[in-house]
């Protein structure tokens, strides 16, 4: 027992001076033996690739929380872009060079599998029993799993989300629309009616930026209509399908420039909420965390006034939200990996999901937070959007969804930017790009 | 000097003076060789294989496979496109705002020094820092182009990046506004060069301004201006900061640039062959254009690189 801390430590640390490094080993070896007899080295640093969070304050809470309940472990924060796209090539840069110095990193709800084939993550199926598995939405658990093994676990979830100006609703009778062309109707109504007024709105934003916001975005019209990116029965490219034609089209023809304005085209997640916010829209498409931002009466010219909805749809289908929310992951190359699986259960725990819910919005992964009364009187809208929850739809999982994502993300961007893009030609050749990276991802 | 080197030279006693000069030579080879030859080579190398890191353990030897893959991909070719019309447009706007600026600060006039520190803030600046300030200018609801073209009528602004074309031309005036000032400097350095008598006789023969500077300063300015041409050429075929902060190569492609989309490819995607062979095809097309422009400068000055 003694051996092992005193092993492990040596690697762990970051403290250089020899000295003090035995001295905290034989802290170590005396503290292995008196308490947290389920984890192997109690005395770790544990490094935690994070990014920057909305609300720091909370996060300062619950690692202040594990460190006091795990005496002698001391997580380390170290923080990543905001841009998930950056995130991804800062985070694979220390995994490709198989550095030792992460132990618990996020990952976004599309990169298991790649980090699960790449070897970059570590497989959790050893730490984590089947009963605990099925407390969580099984949709998130399945973006975690490939090739029948699990390499994350979900802390929270993301679904693509409809806002909207319910106090200008209300002024005009009007319902929160349910199809996208009833959307673009209210839009036009309210905007005209307010531009007599003197008041200069657009009718609505959203993130069309060529970047992975735009794939999300894109698919949410997609399924809506009743198309799809990828065929998943026949295994192939559906880019280019009459339903996912008609679809981008309608954005094309009714969103861009027209009900958003086109600006929206440089926009990822803060510049469309900051549209809103400023009472400046009167709907908006954003993730769960944009409720929490536009009823904070210090941020929000709107707050009091907004109301939440499952994304419209269009005649014939049904309301789809893209599935979105982070995962804990373990490096392979952790050399703390008991300890890194102590901080990812007391993560992902019942109750820290539930502070995380109350102190900064974030949506649980455990269904039986849905029910939480706690949770329910801040965010009554959780127990009214547990269904988009638990129906939103993944984006094409493949351990080469980066090349997938960089197809679709120029096929979008150009159709969208360009009104004299030939869609059907830009189609057709995305369809090619990714039906080539399907192919390389199946061979041998 | 000399006595300086054959004293020394007898230090290293019963080797010859030329084993001697390559001694000397020794420390810099390495240092090209292992900092420059070696990751081109190994690029090169890469650029041969098949290697796909989210895919392991299926690397292989595939030639030329992934030039000829980059030969049929429509977005390598679109960046490949902007890369070169960046390259025009920017190297040729930035000599020639450099040649003007150096001749203007090549004039005595009061306050001459502060100018001249001045003209090199742009420069100074960290591209990131000065992309993220040209992104918050060109700004569809804050931005100070809207502020210029419209003045207070918000009703009006525009979303500059949003439009392929404009977004393009943005990136370029960016990188004018950054680094003209470089060209500037070097041109400057050669203007100094030109010595004052030839104006004077050239005044009393009695030509023009134009004349003086048609017939004199440019003639004479050559080498500096290959050598500033030469120096934003390379610098230009590798923009990669300015895309990276203002635009990540958007809308629809049209700003993305072949450095860029190497990175997409290696960084994002993990193919670390075909990413390779973008770079490879970066590196050769830069050689190319640099020994091109090297001919044609004259002997005295070709030595002096």
């Amino acid at each position: 027992m003694a051996l092992t801390a005193r092993r492990t430590c040596w690697c762990s640390g970051q403290i250089r001076w020899r000295s003090f490094r035995l001295w905290c080993c034989i802290v170590a070896a005396c503290m292995c033996t008196t308490c947290a007899p389920d984890v192997e080295c109690p005395s770790c640093v544990l490094r935690f690739v994070t990014w920057k969070p909305g609300q720091p304050a909370v996060w300062d809470e619950i690692i202040a929380l594990f460190e006091a309940e795990h005496p002698g472990m001391r997580v380390v924060r170290e923080i990543g872009p905001h841009s998930s796209t950056a995130f991804h090539d800062m985070l694979t840069q220390k995994l490709k060079n198989k550095s030792s110095d992460t132990d618990i990193f996020f990952m976004d709800v599309i990169w298991p599998p790649e980090f699960a084939a790449a070897g970059w993550a570590e497989p959790l199926d050893r730490f984590f029993p089947e009963p605990d598995r099925n407390e969580f939405i099984q949709g998130a658990l399945l973006a975690n799993t490939w090739e029948g093994s699990l390499y994350g676990v979900p802390l929270f979830i993301d679904s693509g989300m409809f806002y909207y100006r319910a106090d200008l609703l209300a002024r005009y009778g009007l319902n929160p629309p349910v199809t996208w062309p009833e959307m673009v109707r209210q839009a036009h109504l309210i905007v005209a009616r307010e531009a007599r007024q003197g008041r200069h709105l657009f009718g609505f934003s959203g993130q069309f930026k060529q970047y992975e916001g735009l794939v999300c975005n894109m698919l949410e019209y997609i399924l809506g209509n009743q198309g799809a990116i990828i065929d998943q029965q026949e295994g192939r490219p559906a880019i280019d399908s009459p339903a996912a034609l008609a679809a981008v089209a309608f954005v094309r023809d009714e969103i861009i420039g027209r009900v958003a304005p086109r600006g929206v085209l440089t926009y990822e997640e803060p510049e469309s909420l900051a549209l809103f916010i400023q009472g400046r829209t009167v709907f908006h498409r954003n993730w769960p965390y944009a409720w929490e931002v536009a009823n904070d009466p210090k941020r929000s010219r709107i707050a009091g006034s907004v109301g939440i909805a499952a994304l419209p749809h269009f005649s014939g289908g049904t309301s789809c939200a893209a599935l979105g929310g982070w995962q804990l992951g373990m490096s392979r190359y952790s050399r703390n990996k008991k300890a890194a699986w102590a901080f990812i259960r007391f993560l992902t725990s019942s109750r820290v999901q539930k502070l995380l819910a109350l102190g900064a919005g974030l949506a649980p992964t455990r269904a039986s937070l849905y029910d939480d009364a706690d949770i329910i009187r801040k965010y009554p809208q959780f127990a009214a959007m547990r269904a988009v929850f638990l129906g939103a739809q993944p984006r094409p999982r493949s351990p080469l969804y980066p090349g997938l994502s960089h197809v679709l993300q120029r096929y979008f961007s150009r159709v969208l930017a360009d009104p004299g893009a030939d869609l059907r030609a830009e189609a057709l050749s995305a369809s090619a790009g990714i039906g080539k990276i399907l192919q390389l991802a199946r061979e041998e | 000097m000399k006595t300086f080197i054959t004293k020394k030279a007898h230090l290293f006693a019963g080797h010859s003076e030329a084993a001697f000069g390559l001694g000397l030579l020794a420390p810099a080879f390495v240092c090209v060789a292992v900092f420059a030859f070696y990751p081109i080579l190994y690029s090169f190398y890469l650029s041969l294989q098949r290697i796909i890191l989210s895919l392991p353990g299926r690397e292989r030897f595939v030639l030329f496979e992934n030039y000829r893959a980059l030969l049929q991909d429509a977005a390598a070719r679109e960046a490949l496109a902007n890369t070169l019309a960046f390259v025009a447009a920017s190297t040729i706007l930035e000599v020639a705002a450099g040649l003007g600026i150096a001749l203007i600060i090549n004039r005595h006039f009061r306050g001459r020094g502060l100018v001249r520190a001045a003209v090199l803030i742009p420069w100074a600046l960290p591209t990131v820092v000065a992309a993220q300030m040209w992104r918050f200018i060109m700004n569809d609801n804050y931005g100070l182009a809207n502020l210029i073209a419209f003045g207070a009528d918000t009703g009006q602004y525009r979303a500059w990046l949003a439009e392929p074309m404009i977004a393009f031309v943005s990136l370029v005036a960016a990188d004018v506004w950054k680094t003209s000032c470089f060209a500037a400097l070097i041109i400057l350095a050669g203007l100094q060069t030109i010595p004052d008598e030839l104006y004077e006789a050239a005044a009393i023969d009695g030509a023009t301004a134009w004349q003086r500077f048609s017939r004199i300063t440019l003639p004479l300015l050559r080498p500096a201006l290959l050598i500033a041409l030469l120096f934003r050429t390379m610098d230009a075929f590798r923009i990669f900061d300015l895309v990276f902060v203002m635009t990540q190569g958007g809308p629809g492609g049209s700003t993305s640039v072949l450095q860029f989309y190497g990175y997409q490819k290696i960084f994002s995607e993990g193919l670390m062959g075909y990413g390779s062979a973008i770079s490879v095809v970066v590196f050769c097309v830069t050689l190319a254009v640099s020994v091109l422009y090297i001919k044609m400068l004259p002997g005295a000055a070709r030595r002096g690189i």
